[in-house]
């Protein structure tokens, strides 16, 4: 019990110190049935985060007032790579855009010319017709790295608030994504 | 064993002329029912499960433990040694052992309450050879489970909390899936539809022909987890029967296919 204590009292100090008063959605009953799942479970689910909370509690969708301080929260958290720059090197971006256990993005998109994609998430195929401008850059980096501040609660992970992924690492995958001299936006994309 | 993986053969046999000759059918039910049917006809009418089932017959009826006893009094809901149709009405609640338990945790139950066997020594592939017989006495018989005792009622609406919790790197949650993109395909599998289709939750346990394997609902729920890189709860623990009673009072009134044969 000792244990989860502690990060309770500082989520909950943080959560007011930025003025937001956060609700627990683990109840005493609900940590009682976790802890009872082991050591290792019970660490994962008892250190759910305000926000995940929140997705729970609303259970995925978030009504009208909660939906706008949420999103604000998300894009405060996101961190960008020293240097500023966000298009990084596309043959960098394309193992991890690839490899399951790293960006798994193939598994839900369809787009990468290696490998079958999946279809949870929306097509990208030929995603650099978007052009390179700093905006697209800009949306394309924030996407990846916290995705519930555009669409909040959903099932794509938070890559770079998650800690999945470096920020140096987004710009590669967003290089993979937009550079015109990309695989990705040269060889046609295999589809099921 | 000889035998056993001669219908390994068989499989990976049908598996591949169906690659060659056929388009997979879009519909995961549907597919496993093609396979099944043509796996039946390379086999001379056996399904691997039937070797699970055999064998769980086996412990069951054999005396073994400490105590040197069967399975056969162990009682599932309908009274010692009633096995019939007992898959669809679990979990339920226990006055012996004052638990909600489910199919997995009342066979382990009474190894230890029957036959002496200390927790520890309970081999998870005697559990599941032995949940397969019991399913193969479920076959075709409804899911009934109605939370009606305070204990069932407390444990269906944790289960409920716990479908929905969201936590982990990947901000894991089983309705995301399962809920919001019911259809979607990450894999091979679409993600089933849990709170809708009565399907997703009466064929365990269940063998899966891609892989050889027998899983009952604890391995399907944990590999879940696993999946997305989080640990799962230990097998027998009450996360595991919270989620499988919510799960399994959405699938009220299906009837069931077991032992289930799926991708
Ligand atoms: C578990 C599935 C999943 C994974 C893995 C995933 N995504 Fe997504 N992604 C989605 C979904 C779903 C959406 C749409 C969000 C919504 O509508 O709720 C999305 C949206 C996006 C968008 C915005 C789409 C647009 O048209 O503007 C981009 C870009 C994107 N993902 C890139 C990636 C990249 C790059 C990766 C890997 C680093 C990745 N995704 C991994 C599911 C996933
Ligand atoms: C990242 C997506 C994802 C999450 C999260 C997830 N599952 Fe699954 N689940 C799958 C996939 C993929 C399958 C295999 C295809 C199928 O049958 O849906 C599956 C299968 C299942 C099945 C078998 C369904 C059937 O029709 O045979 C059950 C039951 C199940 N999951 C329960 C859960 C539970 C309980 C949780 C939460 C602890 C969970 N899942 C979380 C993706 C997910």
């Amino acid at each position: 019990m000792r244990r989860f204590y502690l990060p309770t009292l500082l989520l909950m100090l943080l959560g007011l110190a930025s003025g937001q008063t956060s609700q627990s959605y683990i109840n005493a009953e609900l940590q009682r049935l976790i802890q009872a799942g082991g050591q290792n479970y019970a660490n994962v689910l008892l250190k759910q985060a305000p926000d995940q909370a929140l997705c729970s509690i609303h259970r995925n969708k978030l009504p009208a007032e909660v939906l706008g301080p949420f999103i604000e929260e998300q894009r405060k958290s996101i961190k960008y790579p020293a240097d500023g720059k966000l298009l990084g090197d596309w043959k960098q971006g394309e193992p991890i855009f690839n490899t399951l256990a790293r960006g798994n993005c193939f598994s839900c998109h369809v787009g990468s010319p290696l490998n079958i994609g999946g279809n949870v998430g929306p097509s990208l195929e030929k995603y650099g017709q978007r052009g390179t401008s700093e905006a697209i850059q800009k949306y394309t980096y924030e996407v990846i790295y916290n995705t519930w501040a555009y669409f909040p609660c959903t099932v794509m992970y938070r890559f770079g608030h998650g800690g999945l992924l470096k920020p140096e690492e987004i710009t590669h995958v967003v290089a993979y994504l937009l550079d015109p001299a990309s695989d990705f936006n040269t060889k046609p994309a295999l589809k099921r | 064993m000889g035998r056993f993986w001669r219908l390994v053969g068989a499989a990976v046999l049908a598996l591949f002329s169906l690659v060659v000759l056929a388009q997979e059918e879009d519909d995961p039910v549907k597919e496993a029912e093609k396979q099944k049917k043509q796996l039946l006809e390379q086999s001379g009418g056996i399904l691997p499960s039937d070797l699970y089932v055999e064998q769980g017959e086996q412990l069951f009826k054999t005396k073994r433990g400490p105590k040197n006893a069967s399975l056969e009094a162990c009682d599932f809901g309908r009274g010692p040694g009633k096995l019939e149709g007992v898959v669809g009405r679990l979990p339920r609640y226990f006055f012996d052992t004052r638990k909600v338990e489910d199919l997995d945790s009342r066979i382990r139950s009474c190894m230890i309450r029957l036959q002496g066997f200390q927790p520890q020594e309970i081999k998870r592939s005697d559990v599941v050879s032995i949940a397969f017989y019991i399913a193969s006495l479920s076959n075709e018989q409804p899911v009934a489970v109605r939370p009606l005792m305070p204990q069932e009622k407390k444990l269906y609406q944790l289960g409920e909390q716990l479908f929905y919790l969201r936590a982990g790197p990947r901000d894991m949650g089983c309705a995301t899936c399962h809920v919001s993109y019911v259809g979607k395909r990450a894999g091979v599998l679409p993600y089933s539809d849990i709170l809708k289709d009565k399907r997703a939750a009466s064929h365990w346990p269940a063998f899966r022909y891609s892989n050889d394997q027998a899983w009952t609902m604890a391995d399907r729920i944990r590999a879940c987890y696993s999946n997305l890189s989080m640990p799962a709860p230990d097998f027998y623990s009450e996360p595991i029967i919270a989620l499988t009673l919510f799960m399994n009072v959405q699938a009220s009134g299906a009837q069931m296919d077991l032992p289930g044969f799926i991708r």
